[in-house]
């Protein structure tokens, strides 16, 4: 158990580290020199020598890692270029609207995901099965920024069920009830449209695993035993197809978040992928750092979440025994 | 009883082919305007006029319109006429209720040239009109039959053509700066191929040294390489790919490179577990015996063997590639100068096709993209069939 932790938490913080080297480099290998690109080129060399002071530009690379490792943990990202406030500011409101979407995305699409694949293996070529190999191959080859898009077209302009844009109403509802009625609404269709993506290739993948367990011997044993079928289904096959279910948690993850991105871009929600995009655009190298540096730590915060319940699922795990990897 | 072949091939080579002749075979430039911005299709029916187009010719010194509409946003007349005779011509417009306009004059000569917008400040000045106001409203008075007609002596050659822009144009639609959103899909074809095929390939090419340097080799270098699979597959691709697309700049090949450089972790695997089988086998092993070097059997005896997987990698990685560079282009980070089915999305979001209800605009560079990503998703399932017929009904369903 003990040794199952050290080896996730450690390669959290690889992960952790790596994300926040890249983000070092990346921004510095850009062509022209890094104070160039922020202040005038007409500045006087002194004013661009006390700029580069400032930014911390003079020290030796090593140390300017080491600092900007520093800051990175302690979420003090500087100054936006843009709106000349400091970006943690500005960010700390969009990552609570970044974690309900991909929250609410991720558990929704898994919960319906598993439930309709256990369904589908269940009872092979019926109408569930049909639903979940429909949805599967829509996910993998239909951009999941123009199925949004059509379904703002529909349900927004068309039928304006949904608002167009937006995390909330301007102006904001004054009740709190009101208050988080009016967010749900406009969180609605963005998760929405994440889990009706996201649950087809889920479900096959649960499908998939459930006919082979289905198929074991204790399976059968249990069917033997007279056992109810709801019992064998859930407390048997599928509590011994859960670990590897989790795992494929892991393998979703990087492509939600992505996904998000362009979510929040589809719906202008007010979020950390939105503010990402809307940085680069800017040239605000500060805050495009920090928001794909908050993005990989929502990742990586996910993954370990992952993992721990990969090790309370999985016996061998739990108990303390050794795991074959 | 041979099958005929899968789908996919057909709808390939059509796909092809449309990359290779459609955009020379369109009429003229895409990025042309053709009608109003937002214009619906021609055939969704609505109120909006379609585009008139008419001729002066020496065979026909009148045109008649018969316009039951509200005045349209603008007329142009361009083009030549050759004279033989050397006398003043006119070109008179008479609306419906009778009133008449000179709307140009030619003191006579042999070749008289004309380019007329309604929109131009000389032309509102000649017709004796305010420059903000509308000349159409004062040449489309009422609904009815107002005609253009050539005074003078006849022309011995050339024409003259009268345009009016339409509410509604062609298959598709206009966009919003009025272009013809047929023309602009055909042309998008080929970015989604272009960007697809050559960064899934080098990907590919990617993918396979390393994965048969990693699994021949094996020990350290293995572990290392695969550890950074591991890590590549565990972050989020499309930040990155923004990040970096910000940096080096929005160009076609700084896409294709950084596509390629962040889509080999997955051939690399596989090719990766196949080396590593191969390694062990009897016949490796044999080679090995009779003296044969690690480059030699990877060149010649791994690389034919790992082929069909990376084959029918490449075919199933151009969706994903298409996928990242339609994704990048929705978000802006493109080329603005290219013309792109992602491209088209992100305008269609940015420059208001939702408060024009312009679903024209969206359904097409859409489909366009799911359709080849089906189609490549199709192949490469075809080619695994083809390298491992055990494939073929097993497995899945």
């Amino acid at each position: 158990m003990r040794s199952y932790w050290t080896k996730r938490v450690l390669g959290a913080a690889a992960v952790l580290l790596l994300v926040i080297a890249a983000n070092f480099f990346l921004f510095r290998i850009m062509p022209g020199d890094v104070v160039s690109t922020i202040v005038d080129p007409r500045f006087s060399p002194e004013a661009k020598e006390r700029m580069r002071e400032v930014f911390g530009l003079d020290l030796p690379l090593g140390r300017q890692f080491a600092v900007y490792v520093r800051r990175m943990l302690t979420f003090d990202f500087g100054i936006s270029f843009l709106s000349q406030r400091p970006v943690w500011d500005e960010l700390k409101s969009r990552v609570p609207n970044t974690v309900a979407l991909l929250g609410s995305a991720l558990v929704l699409s898994s919960a319906l995901g598993t439930w309709l694949g256990v369904k589908a293996a269940r009872k092979r070529g019926g109408f569930t099965e049909k639903v979940v190999l429909l949805s599967g191959s829509v996910s993998f080859s239909f951009p999941s920024f123009f199925v949004q898009l059509v379904l703002l077209l529909l349900l927004a302009y068309t039928f304006p069920l949904f608002p167009l844009r937006g995390s909330v109403s301007i102006p904001l509802p004054q009740t709190g009830t009101a208050r988080a009625l009016d967010y749900l609404w406009h969180l609605l269709l963005p998760a929405g449209s994440l889990v009706l993506l996201g649950f087809g290739s889920w479900a096959i993948y649960v499908r998939n695993l459930m006919v082979k367990t289905l198929g074991e011997d204790f399976i059968l044993m249990a069917r033997a035993k007279g056992l109810p079928e709801g019992r064998v289904l859930w407390n048997h096959a599928f509590r011994s197809a859960l670990p590897p279910v989790l795992t494929l948690f892991l393998l979703a993850l990087p492509g939600i978040v992505s996904g998000a991105v362009l979510t929040e871009t589809v719906f202008s929600l007010h979020g950390v992928g939105k503010y990402l995009l809307d940085s680069i655009m800017g040239h605000d190298y500060p805050a495009a750092g920090a928001a794909f540096y908050i993005l990989g730590l929502l990742t990586i915060a996910s993954n370990l979440a992952a993992d721990a319940a990969y090790a309370l699922a999985d016996p061998r795990i739990r108990v303390g025994g050794r795991v074959q990897s | 009883m041979r099958k005929p072949p899968r789908w996919s091939f057909m709808a390939f080579l059509l796909i092809l082919a449309v990359a290779a002749a459609g955009p020379p075979m369109l009429p003229g430039d895409p990025g042309r305007t053709m009608a109003k911005p937002f214009a619906p299709p021609a055939w969704s029916g609505g109120d909006a006029p379609p585009p008139f187009s008419g001729a002066i010719t020496p065979a026909s010194r009148e045109i008649t319109i018969d316009w039951k509409w509200d005045a349209p946003e603008n007329l142009t007349l361009k083009g030549q006429l050759a004279f033989d005779e050397d006398s003043p011509v006119r070109l008179v417009w008479t609306t419906a209720e009778g009133g008449s306009f000179t709307l140009a004059s030619f003191r006579g000569g042999s070749l008289w040239e004309v380019d007329l917008d309604a929109r131009d400040m000389a032309f509102k000045t000649g017709l004796g009109i305010p420059p903000f106001a509308s000349a159409t409203s004062l040449l489309f008075p009422g609904r009815g039959v107002q005609t253009l007609s050539l005074e003078g002596p006849a022309p011995s050659g050339g024409s003259l053509d009268l345009a009016l822009p339409g509410g509604r144009w062609g298959l598709l639609g206009t966009d919003q700066r009025g272009r013809d959103v047929l023309s602009l899909f055909i042309v998008g074809v080929r970015v989604s191929l272009l960007v697809g095929i050559s960064a899934t390939l080098l990907a590919s090419l990617l993918g396979l040294s390393i994965g048969l340097t990693s699994g021949y080799l094996g020990g350290a270098a293995d572990a290392l390489i695969m550890r950074a699979v591991d890590v590549l597959l565990s972050i989020p691709v499309l930040p990155i790919l923004m990040v970096f697309v910000g940096i080096w700049g929005k160009g076609l090949w700084q896409l294709v490179m950084i596509l390629g450089l962040f889509s080999w972790m997955g051939t690399a695997r596989t090719v990766r577990s196949l080396a590593l089988s191969l390694r062990e086998s009897c016949y490796v092993e044999n080679l090995r015996s009779l003296g044969a070097g690690p480059w030699y059997i990877l060149y010649r005896h791994l690389l034919p063997e790992a082929m069909p997987v990376v084959l029918a990698a490449v075919s199933l990685g151009v969706p994903g590639a298409i996928l990242a560079e339609a994704g990048l282009s929705f978000l802006g980070l493109s080329d603005p100068r290219v013309i792109s089915w992602g491209r088209m999305l992100h305008e269609a979001h940015g420059f208001g096709a939702f408060t024009a209800g312009a679903w024209w605009l969206i359904i097409p560079p859409g489909l366009g993209i799911s359709l080849i990503c089906l189609v490549f998703l199709d192949m490469g399932r075809a080619i695994e069939e083809m390298a491992d017929p055990r494939l073929k009904g097993g497995g899945g369903r």
